[in-house]
């Protein structure tokens, strides 16, 4: 089955066709500045040089047209006919207590989509109109929709009920729902299939480091806690987010700098995390770069970082009573040599002990960076959330069928 | 579907605070003015503005970055023939306001939106120097704009419905929460709180109390952010009696009659912020000078 995986934003469109039988993605892309001038398309198809096409693209329907037009070109396409398509798959970051799983979209579920906005403002608005789009410039082609904190469904109310008045949780649905789940999901079942233990037997702690950062327990295979909450904030030092933070310290922010309700989240979710601390950069290779040179700042946002990643892997193992394998995803996960070791230093008595030599020399792809016969096998393993998109598509829109 | 470039012109305080706040969600604008230079400084303000949100923690420095590199200035107005929307923020006169609406007329295609930025002003009137007058129609933005939800959406006699649900459409787009007004002088915002500015003045001609327990008292006891003297500094004490003035004219009642005071402050070029002294005193960068309470030169 060949399925367009979508992750659309407020101005830009990421997409790749992936072909899910050879499980492998034929093109992949990005249009930028949508409804702006100069917006910009870059395409690379598997076996071509990267296109770079610039045009006017007014919004997520010209968008999608312009992808679709790519993939059908002579010089850059990977299809010869708009058919081949024979799915669409959307990333959709939030889908509340409703969505537990994909689903396919349909008419009616548009409506309950729109109803969730309220709980992720920021990425749901864009993920529907994106949906909408494709409705449009591909009216026949079923389009599903999976959702990044759908593998969380299964944790135990009590990782996810907050300690605030339980009636404001029925009231508002405030509880934790975790994000990043297709990441987490895929690489834990990777954990398992590279150790060859069926994921069933496994306790497994996936640290999903990017520009965003979460970590998950997961537990015979689900996920039993995990470290964003009701947003994306909670949790690990991030970028540019502070992550576990005490509520009070923001009210008191507000009442000494005088600011509101906007200038308060702009402070938590843009002006904090390792940008906040260091006043130098959010991007971890370049604190990591004036660490070593001795930058007092960013040397302290990097411990901070680390030793928040430590201490939740504490937690975890703790919640889930042992562990057997950590794994190291994302940008920062899988590239970031100082920050595995940082993150793991001390808890050889835990069983957790990275392998030097196997830390620096790890190369693109999957690997296991704890010595031979350690009891916890750390591992860096690169994540694939478009496969899983992709991979769910087909399962849904099968299953479908199979109703039918 | 709101227009994707929305053309302003005149790059004062309001015109400005629209650009940034439409170029913050993600629309170009075109920001025009008498001279590219004045443009250009309109330009230098918003960045200058975008500079002191980011020490106050409400925006990033790329927010800034992407929002400049969306605002383009110029002088020229015969860009306007491409436009889908203009909105017009020039100073709240109406014989300029009449005859820069008879040029855009002449220069837009039939079907291009003309907005005035009105306080008072008579869209009608406004809206008589074109031959489009469905198509004309007032949104009154509040200072500072980027910071205040509210837009008065003002139908003048002819407006038309079509044109009234595409520009309430846009004020949603740019995250404004509109309210529907028909035209009468000082539509609802001004109309309320003019008044009531003018009356504190009085309260503090009279001697009742001093201009910072009147303030508290407002503050506190109804939930004002601002009390109404350190507001009517903000809004330019020339400018408030110029309302009151435009309210006396149009209604002749008695009760819009400026307060002796606010008159007498106005002569003596004591206009508020912008001047450094009104009922309070401020410095250069418009901060309050706290303890130095100047009691409004009793009459």
């Amino acid at each position: 089955m060949k399925v367009l995986v979508l992750n659309c934003g407020s101005s830009s469109l990421k997409y790749q066709l992936f072909d899910t039988e050879k499980q492998f993605a034929m093109a992949k892309g990005l249009v930028d500045r949508i409804g702006m001038s100069g917006s910009v398309l870059t395409h690379k198809p598997f076996d071509r040089p990267q296109a770079v096409v610039a045009g006017e693209v007014l919004d997520h329907i010209q968008a999608i047209d312009f992808v679709i037009g790519m993939l059908l070109s002579p010089n850059h396409g990977v299809i010869s006919d708009k058919a081949e398509i024979n799915a669409v798959g959307h990333r959709v970051v939030h889908g509340g207590e409703r969505f537990t799983d994909s689903v396919l979209i349909t008419a009616d579920l548009m409506g309950e989509l729109r109803d969730l906005i309220s709980l992720a403002p920021l990425h749901n608005p864009h993920n529907i109109r994106g949906i909408t789009a494709a409705t449009k410039s591909l009216p026949n082609v079923p389009q599903v929709a999976v959702f990044d904190t759908a593998f969380h469904h299964l944790m135990p109310p009590h990782a996810y009920i907050y300690g605030i008045p339980y009636l404001l949780y029925k009231k508002y649905s405030i509880r934790r729902y975790g994000f990043h789940g297709t990441s987490h999901q895929y690489v834990a079942r990777k954990a398992a299939e590279t150790l060859g233990t069926p994921i069933e037997k496994l306790k497994i702690i996936t640290c999903h480091l990017g520009n965003g950062a979460s970590m998950t327990a997961v537990d015979g295979g689900v996920s039993v806690d995990t470290s964003m909450g009701f947003t994306p904030l909670e949790g690990l030092l991030m970028g540019t987010r502070t992550g576990d933070c005490d509520p009070a310290i923001i009210l008191h922010i507000m009442a000494q700098e005088e600011i509101g309700l906007h200038e308060a989240n702009t402070l938590l979710n843009k002006h904090s995390g390792l940008y906040g601390i260091s006043g130098l950069s959010s991007d971890m290779r370049e604190i990591t770069k004036a660490a070593g040179e001795g930058n007092v700042n960013a040397k302290l946002a990097l411990d901070i970082y680390c030793y928040r990643v430590k201490k939740y892997i504490g937690s975890y193992m703790a919640a889930m009573g042992g562990l057997d394998a950590l794994v190291f995803t994302a940008g920062v996960g899988e590239n970031s040599v100082d920050v595995r070791r940082l993150s793991c230093m001390g808890l050889d008595c835990f069983g957790i002990t990275v392998d030097d030599e196997k830390n620096k020399g790890h190369k693109p792809g999957i690997g296991i960076i704890s010595p031979d016969g350690a009891k916890v096998k750390v591992m860096v393993i690169p994540t694939n959330e478009e496969l899983v998109i992709a991979q769910e598509t087909e399962r849904i829109i099968q299953s479908a069928k199979a109703g039918v | 579907m709101a227009a994707h470039r929305i053309y302003i012109v005149g790059a004062g305080v309001m015109g400005t605070g629209i650009a940034e706040t439409v170029a913050l969600t993600g629309t170009e604008v075109i920001l025009l003015d008498r001279s590219d230079d004045l443009a250009q400084k309109g330009c230098q303000r918003i960045a200058e503005n975008m500079d002191r949100e980011i020490e106050r923690w409400g925006l990033t420095k790329s927010d800034k970055k992407a929002v400049m590199s969306r605002i383009k200035t110029g002088s020229d107005l015969n860009i306007l023939k491409e436009a889908e929307m203009v909105i017009e923020a020039i100073p709240d006169r109406l014989d300029l306001k009449k005859e820069l609406f008879a040029e855009f007329d002449g220069i837009c295609p039939p079907e291009t939106i003309l907005v005035t930025n009105t306080s008072t002003l008579s869209i009608s009137e406004i809206a008589s120097a074109t031959n489009r007058p469905q198509k004309v129609i007032g949104m009154h933005f509040l200072n500072p704009v980027p910071k205040i939800q509210l837009v008065e959406i003002v139908r003048g006699l002819k407006t038309s419905e079509a044109t009234f649900n595409y520009i309430k459409e846009f004020a949603g787009s740019i995250n404004k929460t509109p309210i529907q007004v028909y035209e009468y002088p000082g539509y609802v915002t001004t109309r309320i709180i003019v008044p009531m500015l003018n009356e504190a003045m009085h309260v503090l001609m009279e001697g009742i109390s001093t201009a910072e327990d009147i303030d508290t008292a407002m503050k506190l006891g109804f939930g004002f952010n601002v009390g109404p003297l350190a507001l009517a500094d903000m809004m330019g004490l020339d400018e408030v009696m110029a309302w009151m003035e435009n309210l006396l004219a149009e209604l002749s009642e008695h009760k819009y009659n400026p307060c002796p005071l606010l008159r007498k402050m106005v002569r003596a070029g004591h206009l508020g912020v912008k001047t450094g002294e009104g009922f309070f005193k401020y410095d250069a960068e418009g901060n309050r000078i706290k303890s130095d309470v100047t009691t409004g030169d009793k009459a």
